[in-house]
């Protein structure tokens, strides 16, 4: 039982949900017991989230541990990176002579002084690659989701959110004012239901890939179902864009819905390894964006260093298709590895993929173990997923030799196996 | 006032996402709903098997909103909150105990409360009224049980003023979001606070807990 004085000596009782609400006449009420039980809960696993790198996100990796201070090395399965080109010559060559042209930041709003001739030539070069007119660009995916959101859709109009949206999307929905719906993960029974009652401009939200399972919407169904509510689709595709498709524009491309999908948004921290959020689309559509994307224009325009390494990722993109195909065939044979050591990887069908533990308790054991074996990855538990859904996300890369990904399969299992969690 | 204590076979909930809009309409101006989503509030029914108390063996269905619990330093931190707005009781007895003591509003009749618990790892509570009309049924899973002892407040409101009750539950509970459970709300007078339309069928959490004893510290006025 927790002392009254102490609600953190049983941490595990308590998670990042018990202290979000809480009435009373003082916003300091929550911050006692969050630092009581963060204290508890920091040296008993929590430790494992934000561990410094010392160096690249390659799929080597040097980490502190934060619990002991010691640097390991390990097995990166974390980083998004999933084509490994932030770290490629090229990139990092860009990188540098930009920082010799430009200097460090691009020092102004991107609608007043912050644009300069790299973002217009990459804004040029992605809006290609996407096959659309124009693009968009935003600080990051979050700021993207929020900016075009909250700068189309406005109140009275209603928001139809897939219940496994990021809160990007969320919020984005929150700062709109519209009516915001939420329908059953992947369900077009549950959109047709909230379709039915949805009122003025009515947008769906729909992700490429979803960042907790790994699992693909179901996208022709989906759109199906809001056409024929007149609804107009956004999907977002921070974790598919550059992968998914013929040309790697994303899920859309990849079903050939590319041009029934109304708006297409997507990063370039998943990847690229870099920054940013865009949206793709028609020329009246982002100049529309670019006059109300609040969240675009009011804060700095990317920084032109970075906008430089991003234009020779996508380039390499176009270039090399087999990079594609060599994350496809690790993804594969991960897969295909862990059905062999009865590994539950959930419903991912795609380079997100989840090991399951369905343990909140022992969530943070495992991971221990794991990393104490030479794995970079960090635990994901509730409120982030349902309860006793938590689970290890797996980040596979291109640059993930068979070795790499037969040495995590074999002491994830070995860990799993121990604790209990599989056969 | 020393602390009231009930024992239970069984206390089985289940948490559904309704809209906001509705609980807002429930809900006294003091209290805000707490929201899973955006624009998503949570709605709570409780099947209750009571063994021990002080008016005997009955049983309770609670009919609640979940709503930011009161924090206050160096205090026991709460699990959650609840703002129970309709209590319905198979006797009299308990009825007016819960009316007098915790100022719970009642529906004013007797109920019947079947308790199936016939299919292994599963709970099923069929709530009637006592010409045998159908008001709810509220099916729960069991994940794994465990023994917790977990502090919740109730928020109660009315005419006399408002009032705050800390309970404290201890049992065996199984707690989970596998989405197995799911309700069965009637078109009766039972049920007419909520939008039943808008109450999703299935629960996002169960949790149940059995052979154990619910302790009430005195009530507190706000």
């Amino acid at each position: 039982m927790p002392p009254e004085s102490n609600p953190g000596s049983n941490f595990a009782e308590y998670d990042y949900s018990n202290f979000y609400y809480g009435a009373g006449d003082d916003p300091m009420n929550l911050l006692g017991p969050f630092s009581e039980w963060y204290r508890e809960a920091l040296p008993n696993g929590y430790y494992l989230y934000s561990e410094p790198l010392q160096g690249a996100p390659e799929t080597r990796v040097h980490v502190r541990n934060r619990k002991t201070g010691r640097i390991h090395e390990l097995i990166n399965m974390a980083s998004y990176n999933y084509l490994g080109i932030s770290y490629r010559p090229e990139v990092k060559e860009a990188a540098i002579k930009a920082v010799e042209k430009y200097g460090l930041g691009a020092s102004g709003s991107p609608i007043l002084s912050g644009t300069f001739d790299i973002h217009e030539e990459f804004n040029a070069e992605l809006a290609r690659f996407k096959g659309k007119e124009a693009v968009v660009v935003f600080p990051t995916g979050y700021s993207a989701n929020v900016g075009f959101i909250s700068g189309l859709m406005r109140a009275g109009d209603s928001i139809i959110l897939d219940q496994y949206s990021h809160a990007s999307v969320v919020d984005g929905a929150i700062l709109a004012k519209s009516n915001t719906v939420f329908f059953r993960h992947n369900n077009p029974l549950d959109l047709e239901r909230k379709l039915g009652k949805a009122k003025g401009k009515k947008l769906v939200v729909v992700e490429g890939v979803y960042s907790m399972d790994g699992d693909i919407c179901t996208l022709p169904e989906l759109l199906e179902v809001a056409k024929r509510h007149g609804a107009r689709v956004l999907i977002d595709e921070a974790h598919s864009t550059f992968l998914f498709g013929q040309n790697g524009r994303g899920v859309a491309e990849h079903f050939g819905l590319d041009e029934e999908v109304d708006f297409h948004l997507g990063t370039f921290s998943k990847s690229l390894g870099g920054q940013g959020g865009f949206v793709a689309g028609s020329r009246k559509l982002v100049d529309y964006i670019n006059a109300f994307g609040r969240s675009r224009f009011f804060s700095c325009n990317l920084s032109p260093v970075l906008v430089a390494g991003l234009l020779a990722g996508i380039k390499i993109v176009q270039a090399e298709p087999e990079l594609r195909q060599k994350l496809w065939s690790n993804v594969a044979f991960l897969r295909r590895r862990f059905a062999e050591e009865g590994v539950d990887i959930g419903k991912s069908n795609s380079q997100v993929m989840p090991v399951m533990v369905n343990n909140d308790a022992r969530v943070f054991a495992v991971a221990e173990k794991i990393q104490d074996r030479g794995l970079f990855l960090q635990p994901v538990t509730y409120p982030a997923v349902p309860k006793h859904k938590s689970r290890l996300r797996i980040s596979v890369s291109a640059a993930h030799t068979e070795a790499d990904l037969e040495t995590a399969v074999r002491v994830i299992a070995s860990v799993l196996r121990e604790e209990g969690v599989c056969q | 006032m020393p602390v009231t204590i009930y024992g239970y076979r069984d206390a089985m909930s289940a948490f559904f996402e309704f809209p906001t809009e509705n609980a807002r309409e429930i809900l006294p101006d003091h209290l805000e709903p707490v929201e899973v989503h955006h624009g998503t509030s949570i709605f709570a029914m409780t099947a209750f098997d009571f063994n021990e108390s002080s008016v005997g063996e009955y049983g309770e269905v609670v009919m609640a909103v979940i709503v930011s619990p009161l924090v206050k330093p160096g205090e026991r931190l709460p699990k959650s909150a609840m703002y129970p707005y309709l209590v319905a009781t198979t006797t009299k007895a308990a009825r007016d105990h819960a009316i007098e003591r915790w100022h719970l509003p009642h529906f004013m009749e007797d109920i019947r409360i079947d308790f199936d618990r016939s299919t292994p790892n599963v709970g099923v509570a069929r709530v009637s009224d006592m010409a045998g009309a159908p008001i709810a049924e509220l099916k729960v899973a069991a994940h794994s049980f465990a023994p917790v002892n977990h502090l919740y407040q109730s928020f109660m409101a009315e005419d006399s003023g408002k009032y705050l009750a800390s309970i404290v539950m201890e049992g065996e509970q199984s707690e989970h979001e596998d989405e197995k459970g799911s309700i069965v709300l009637h078109d009766h007078a039972f049920n007419k606070a909520l939008s039943i339309e808008d109450v999703y069928a299935t629960p996002f959490r169960e949790l149940w807990m059995r052979n154990g004893r619910q302790t009430f510290d005195p009530l507190k006025t706000l």
